[in-house]
């Protein structure tokens, strides 16, 4: 267990610290028995309550000393943990960023906010708890078995012989319990989230009008749970309970094995007091270890998960393709842009989802990108945004050789508009002035005005200032497009992708986001991929993908004279329903 | 905060179950603190030295039982007590899905952001922890503190009052002291969270607006100094926590020197034997063990606080909704009628959602008899929902009527099932098999039924070729099925559960071109004879209506038959050259 832990910096001064503080507490958890059996003993003997101020204090002393050190411990292993949660959770988000929408879209974004927020919580909690456990195990039990050799070596043996079958017996139950868990997940699971679906489901429920009866499973599904839950935890307990009986035998043993020898005086009360004492702490180490075992083990893999994102990023990294010092990246009315052979191919598919794209874009103008859903738009349109990086081919940007187009001179030429483009939970005016937030207000309504919000604005409460987004005002498909062409047009950047931006919407919606949108078109170079396909007639040239390749190039009428891929599209959005 | 209604009841309801996980509870802590007190006799006993070592038998023998017995009586309490709280989850659960189920209509529109019903589940999960983490614990505490003190009391008052102190001490001055430092904190932190929560969210979700904006580091930066603030926080609570138990154990430190005290007090003047000093000195430890996590327990309190005001708020609203509802008055026999036979009619119908908002939907009338196929067309916000909503009976008029076969629609209740069907744009799709799926539509269909449905609705390929055919669990092909294949196990449900009406709400939004075509043709093919109501983003397919509508601002703008539009209306030529891009 912790075998990575080695590599966090700044790890082996806190274990120095911490292994220094474990060994005066567990001196003084020797010497507080021993101070303590020594009053008791003395007392017993009948020696006066004043005597034993001396005694008392000392064992006073001792106890602060070890709940002191303790203090001190949790104090070093926490800083440590902050430091290190801290420095962790920045190289993840860095790294997040790095990787981009492609490696969020894959991961979810639930999934990654709860990996860095909940995971960066646990990891610390593993750390916390797991540097000062893990010498303490190594040093207190140790320490106090010497000193109960020299005492007594009946005692010594009996607690030395129980800590194997005990740690023996918390594994092997431990791993029953794993492997029942894990023969039981499938309908666990199953059990477990039939409530939340069945929530989630509600609605359809109703309109299938089996909402009332639903009720009914609810409580036969959570009565299973908890039949299964509980077979479960009926294993998944015995663990502690090993651990509680074989202690409590153990402590019981060795109270009864002092008997014998005390009644035939060959051992002191002294002696035998400081051994009962000091059983329950040789265990104490280790029962912690118990209790915090599924914290710690959770605390390990959050760790391991968000090493798994810095990893992906290095590995990204090490793929890029290196800039030429001379490269000239900005995009101008001059600039060409050639795709030589570029392609794309998933390990895991096999089959290329783009191959052998060879495309040439010059100066400003409208391109479209049909196809089908699968024909590989999407995907081109990544690698134009420099969101994924093709496994084949090359990039020949105003004279330079690319690999990819990952670079972020190369970003700063471009806005995107995607099918559902994000709304910020901010005001309208940080929305649109997103990637100029040094832009005035005039600009912003300058900018608002031209994408067509200017009937929005007079309706809202707060105008530029109403919050949008989570949590604000919630705004229709065609508004979010407008805000998103905003954003665009306030950033003043020469080329523009938009990928599928009108289908989701209302055919009136659609009508009127495309007037206010073409004459936007004008002096950029606008990269528009979609299925729509009334977009190709305003288009000056086309580009048409069919199964991951370019089919054809040419203008609306060149493609309808050549009878070809696009004709048949054409033609089969024509014949409507069947 | 009134947490009776969510709290209090179940511990009633489940007394019995309570009341053994209390007495195991104590029992543990008894155990334990008996086997050092008997450990601690016996050895001082046996140094007496007795003449027959059947004099310590019986402290042998306790210590032994007690030390098997703390054991066995902790582990058969965390299952009773997890058992107990398992049964108050389920009944809970119940609870909250009676509540939601009358708003199933509204609870989409009601509460707009995020995902209320997973964090109502949540709130569920986390009220278990009330009852294990923070009442029991700290009942137990009390019980213990009782004994102790009574125990205590039989020898010697004065001294049970100074152990009565310390304890006091741990079980509600610290507890106290630490509620009130760490009330503020808990909740700040938290909000702090929340926040923290929702910037990264935001965040993820936009990260490639980010990445092209170029000002990651930006947002990096200011990320991290809102990070700052809550580990300055979390900083304060657990240097606080760890002063606290630290002073939870000097007050033990005081309590076994106290002890100590007493007892050689007590020898002094021949009340207590000698050999007790070191029974009542060992029981010391164990026994304050109880007694320090109290403060932990009570800290805890802050945390329940929004999940219950949450549960809270639903179930108080749930109340007014059930007044609002209108009981079913309908008779069986137009209850059959109208299953195989329904003609709506919405006459001068308009409603508005409160006193003063504008109509959302104004002056609509609509007749529709059996088996008529109507379009609705219209941008969001344009009245199309409130409209469904009124022809499904969920909301009444406040102008006009809205009719089945003459029957105010709303009266239908929870029969409109039997009439009307509903295929949205995401139907739900159930955690379980396909054929479960399909089967909702009609829990008594047989297995021929569901093929035929799944014939009809085209998906009989799909599911041969699944590993289990109609048995293959949804969720392992979710990932295989697209988004038609979804809405075609939906048609089938909805084919089977073979209403005289179908509401189709946008069922193809997010679909491509070639799909929806497909769709769309399967849906008109498999619903001959039946009323379509179908709101729709797209002109595709509307050659095959009987009435177009358009709406805006909650009227109807437009309306005849696709011919009849194409023929008198330029707007429509317009929109419809969108879907049917031609020469």
């Amino acid at each position: 267990m912790g075998r990575g832990l080695m590599k966090y910096k700044g790890i082996k001064p806190v274990l120095v610290v911490i292994a220094g503080l474990t060994l005066i507490q567990s001196i003084a958890i020797i010497l507080q028995a021993k101070w303590l059996a020594e009053v008791i003993s003395a007392l017993f003997a009948g020696a006066k309550l004043q005597e034993q101020a001396g005694g008392v204090g000392l064992f006073l002393l001792a106890f602060i000393v070890r709940q002191v050190c303790g203090l001190f411990e949790q104090k070093a292993a926490y800083r440590f943990a902050e430091q290190t949660g801290q420095s962790l959770r920045k190289e993840v988000l860095s790294k997040l960023f790095e990787l981009g929408p492609r490696f969020a879209g894959q991961e979810g974004t639930g999934n990654l906010v709860t990996t860095v927020l909940e995971g960066v919580a646990k990891f610390r909690n593993y750390l916390e708890l797991f540097l000062p456990r893990m010498l303490a195990t190594g040093i207190t039990p140790i320490l106090i078995l010497a000193y109960v050799y020299t005492l007594d070596t009946t005692s010594a043996v009996i607690l030395t012989v129980t800590m194997p079958i005990l740690i023996v017996f918390m594994i092997l139950i431990g791993l029953t319990a794993k492997k029942q868990t894990e023969r039981q997940w499938k309908t666990y699971r199953v059990l477990s989230n039939h409530f939340v679906d069945s929530l989630r489901g509600l609605e359809t429920l109703k309109f299938l009008g089996r909402s009332k009866k639903h009720g009914d499973s609810i409580e036969r599904v959570s009565d299973s749970y908890r039949s299964a839950t509980m077979r479960t935890l009926r294993v998944a307990f015995l663990s502690s309970f090993a651990l509680d009986f074989f202690t409590m035998l153990s402590v019981a043993s060795v109270a009864v094995s002092l008997g014998l020898p005390l009644i035939d005086g060959k051992m002191t009360l002294l002696t035998a007091l400081t051994i009962l004492i000091l059983a329950p702490e040789y265990f104490l180490p280790v029962r912690m270890v118990g209790a915090d075992y599924h914290a710690t083990l959770d605390g390990k893999e959050a760790g391991q998960a968000m090493e798994d994102i810095i990893q992906a990023a290095e590995k990204e990294a090490a793929l890029a393709a290196t800039v030429p010092e001379d490269a000239v990246l900005a995009w101008t009315p001059n600039s060409h842009l050639c795709l030589q052979g570029v392609g794309i191919t998933y390990e895991e598919e096999g089959r290329p989802s783009l191959q052998d794209v060879n495309v040439t874009f010059s100066g400003l103008g409208k391109i479209g990108i049909i196809g089908e859903s699968g024909a590989g738009k999407s995907t081109l349109i990544d690698i134009l945004g420099g969101f994924l990086r093709p496994t084949r081919g090359s990039f020949e940007l105003n004279g330079s050789t690319l690999g990819d187009l990952g670079a972020s001179g190369w970003r700063e030429q471009i806005t995107y508009i995607p099918q559902k483009p994000y709304i910020f939970s901010s005001s309208l005016k940080d929305n649109i002035r997103f990637n100029t937030p040094d832009a005035t207000k005039s600009e912003v309504e300058q900018a608002a005005a031209a994408a067509g919000l200017d009937s929005l604005i007079k309706d809202l409460p707060n105008g530029l200032d109403e919050p949008i987004g989570g949590g604000g005002r919630p705004l229709s498909g065609g508004q979010e497009q407008r805000v998103a062409l905003a954003r665009a047009l306030l950033s003043d950047r020469p080329i523009i992708l938009l990928d599928e931006p009108t289908a989701h919407l209302d055919i009136e919606t659609e009508y009127e986001l495309k007037e206010t949108m073409l004459p936007l078109f004008e002096g950029k170079l606008v990269l528009l991929a979609t299925h729509r396909l009334h977009w190709m007639r305003n288009m000056d040239h086309i580009i048409v993908m069919d199964q991951g390749c370019v089919a054809e190039i040419g203008t609306h009428d060149e493609l309808m004279a050549k009878k070809g891929v696009y004709y048949q599209l054409v033609e089969s959005q024509r014949e409507g329903i069947q | 905060m009134r947490q009776d209604r969510w709290i209090g009841p179940y511990m009633r309801m489940y007394s019995g179950r309570f009341a053994l996980y209390l007495i195991l509870g104590v029992l543990t802590l008894l155990a334990a603190s008996m086997l050092m007190f008997t450990s601690g006799f016996l050895i001082s006993k046996s140094a007496t030295q007795p003449y027959n070592i059947l004099l310590v038998y019986v402290p042998i023998v306790g210590v032994r039982a007690f030390g098997i017995g703390r054991a066995v009586i902790h582990y058969v309490e965390r299952l009773v007590g997890h058992d107990t709280v398992l049964r108050i989850l389920s009944k809970m659960r119940v609870r909250l899905y009676k509540i939601l189920e009358p708003q199933a209509l509204f609870i989409r529109s009601r509460f707009r952001t995020g995902d209320i019903l997973g964090a109502l589940a949540d709130d569920i999960e986390q009220l278990q922890n009330v009852y294990i983490r923070t009442v029991f614990p700290s009942l137990i505490a009390l019980i213990l503190y009782a004994a102790a003190v009574i125990g205590i009391g039989m020898f010697d008052v004065t001294f049970a009052l100074l152990i009565a102190l310390y304890i006091f001490i741990l079980v509600a001055v610290l507890p106290y002291i630490s509620l009130k430092l760490t009330q503020k904190m808990n909740i700040d932190i938290k909000r702090e969270r929340n926040g923290l929560y929702q910037k990264l969210t935001d965040a993820v979700m936009g990260i490639g607006d980010w990445v092209i904006s170029g000002r990651t580091g930006d947002f990096l930066s200011k990320y991290e100094q809102d990070e700052v603030k809550v580990m300055t926080i979390d900083r304060q609570l657990r240097a606080w926590s760890r002063w606290r138990s630290l002073i939870g154990q000097l007050v033990m430190g005081l309590a076994v020197v106290s002890m100590i005290y007493w007892s050689a007090g007590q020898v002094a003047t021949g009340d207590l034997n000698p050999v007790m000093i070191a029974a009542f000195v060992l029981v010391v430890f164990p026994l304050t063990d109880a007694f320090l996590p109290v403060s932990e327990a009570v800290q805890r309190i802050p945390e329940y606080r929004e999940s219950l005001n949450r549960l809270n708020r639903i179930s108080g609203e749930d109340h007014a909704d059930e007044e609002m509802h209108v009981p079913a008055d309908v008779a069986n026999v137009d209850i059959a009628a109208a299953s195989r036979k329904a003609h709506f009619q919405l006459q001068q119908v308009s409603y508005a959602y409160g006193a003063n908002d504008a109509n959302s939907v104004d002056d609509v009338s609509l007749d529709v008899p059996q088996g008529k196929r109507v379009a609705i067309i219209g941008r969001s916000g344009a009245g199309k929902s409130t409209l469904l909503k009124l022809i499904m009976g969920a909301i009444e008029p406040t102008q006009g009527t809205v009719t089945i076969n003459g029957i105010p629609s709303s009266h239908f209740g929870d029969d409109m099932p039997k009439i009307i069907s509903v295929l949205n744009q995401s139907p739900h799709l159930f955690d379980t098999t396909v054929s479960n799926n399909i089967m909702l539509g009609r829990p008594d269909a047989s297995n021929e039924d569901i093929f035929k449905a799944a014939e009809q609705a085209q998906i009989g390929e799909l599911i041969a070729s699944l590993p289990n055919g109609l048995d293959t669990p949804m969720r392992e092909t979710g990932q295989r099925f697209s988004g038609g294949e979804r809405q075609r196990v939906a048609l089938a449900r909805v084919l089977l559960q073979d209403t005289p009406v179908l509401i189709l709400d946008e069922p193809t939004v997010g679909l491509d071109p070639r799909t929806e075509r497909e769709l769309l043709s399967t849906i008109f093919h498999t619903t001959l004879g039946k009323t379509l109501i179908w709101v729709t983003h797209h002109l595709v397919g509307a050659e095959w209506m009987d009435e177009i509508i358009f709406m805006e601002h909650g009227k109807i703008i437009m309306r005849g038959t696709h011919a009849e539009l194409i023929e008198a209306e330029p707007r429509y030529r317009n929109l419809y050259k969108l879907d049917r891009p031609s020469e």
